[in-house]
């Protein structure tokens, strides 16, 4: 009787979660974008802009919406370690790509690894949200233009969820909607990637 | 009574004090990095057998860490100073490319000690002034780091000797921990 109850119970309060990662080149801002999402969220004070590292590893933040906990993912962005992304690609429920939108040059740059992620067969039907970050910034790509330029891989997007949205993530622009867009998306997509239950 | 007072005294003065464990196979250089960080010099050192324990203040932190020796015959007792970890400062050998898959063993197999589970990991990829070190992502492919998912981890490409890479993992370290201190 005491397992049935404490068994329910915890069916109850079961908690789901689900992991997004956060991917792009270095310097897009993935780090200040997790650590805007973690002020938003938890009410914390995030790491100052000036104490943020180039990240060569693995950055860890969760939030809790409603009775679904997200964790995110946040992976360095030097070339030589997107090797490791790839580890974490079996077990992620949505993908964000950063993509600084000033810096015009690595634009290629940009659509070749996002080509290169989004056609790997792990994350097939994964939903995947691009920000165009930096829009604080006087010269940066609009949404439109960051559309455009995309344009021409949107097909390998397949069937999947996917979105471009513009975020400041150092004014925390944004960062809501796109946080509120990835929960709505990943819940969405429970059957082809169920939650992880603890 | 005691230790509940100096817990009360230490977060008014803001003084807390964190606990590191340095670990690694022997020979990665363990004590060179604790007296480099420490001192600031580079001390002559034979093997460790036991441990070396210093304080080290670095941006107003006060960090405990304990060097434990690295053979094989002694790591088996590096559990018992697992309790009330922070992080763990793991160093590899660069240049040691045989000895690779045993340090990966070792380091995973530290991981799942559940005293462990909520410490951060920081791996120093040591000995980069030799020729033939490997790089960072080599070292952190040999490791397996991309299997850890649950656990906040980074590497840092360090000379002991030469003092680089020592300051930068350190920093790191100090945002993880502040970070974590502030939601608790």
């Amino acid at each position: 009787m005491y397992t049935l109850l404490s068994g329910f119970h915890k069916y109850l309060t079961r908690k789901e979660e689900y992991y997004v990662i956060i991917l792009g080149l270095d310097n897009a801002g993935k780090t200040t974008l997790l650590e805007r999402i973690k002020s938003i969220f938890l009410g914390v004070l995030g790491l100052p802009q000036d104490r943020i590292a180039p990240t060569v590893g693995l950055n860890i933040g969760k939030i809790d919406i409603d009775r679904a906990r997200i964790n995110f993912w946040d992976l360095g962005g030097q070339r030589e370690l997107h090797g490791i992304w790839e580890k974490y690609y079996g077990e992620c429920h949505a993908i964000v790509f950063v993509v600084d939108s000033t810096d015009k040059d690595r634009i290629e740059e940009c659509i070749n690894i996002f080509e290169k992620i989004i056609t790997n067969d792990e994350v097939e039907g994964v939903p995947v949200l691009m920000l165009a970050n930096k829009q604080d910034l006087p010269n940066s790509l609009k949404v439109e233009e960051i559309k455009e330029i995309f344009n021409k891989i949107a097909i390998k997007l397949g069937a999947r969820d996917s979105r471009v949205l513009p975020i400041s993530a150092l004014e925390g622009d944004g960062v809501r909607d796109a946080v509120d867009w990835l929960f709505v998306r990943i819940q969405r997509n429970k059957q082809n990637r169920p939650p992880i239950f603890k | 009574m005691g230790a509940y007072l100096s817990r009360i005294l230490g977060r008014l003065w803001g003084e807390k004090e964190v606990r590191i464990l340095i670990l690694g196979l022997d020979g990665a250089g363990k004590t060179t990095i604790l007296y480099r960080l420490q001192i600031g010099e580079v001390v002559t050192t034979i093997p460790t057998i036991g441990f070396n324990v210093e304080t080290v203040t670095y941006r107003n932190i006060k960090f405990q860490v304990w060097d434990l020796g690295g053979q094989t015959s002694i790591r088996p007792y590096w559990r018992c100073y697992y309790a009330n970890t922070d992080a763990v400062i793991y160093v590899v050998d660069s240049v040691d490319r045989d000895r690779l898959s045993t340090s990966r063993e070792e380091l995973h197999a530290m991981l799942e000690e559940d005293e462990l589970r909520d410490s951060a990991l920081l791996v120093f990829a040591n000995k980069q002034d030799m020729v033939g070190a490997m790089s960072s992502a080599e070292v952190s492919d040999a490791l397996g780091l991309g299997t850890l998912k649950n656990r906040q981890w980074s590497i840092f490409k360090t000379s002991a000797v030469k003092g680089d890479g020592l300051t930068e993992g350190l920093d790191w370290l100090v945002n993880i921990i502040q970070g974590s201190k502030q939601q608790q």
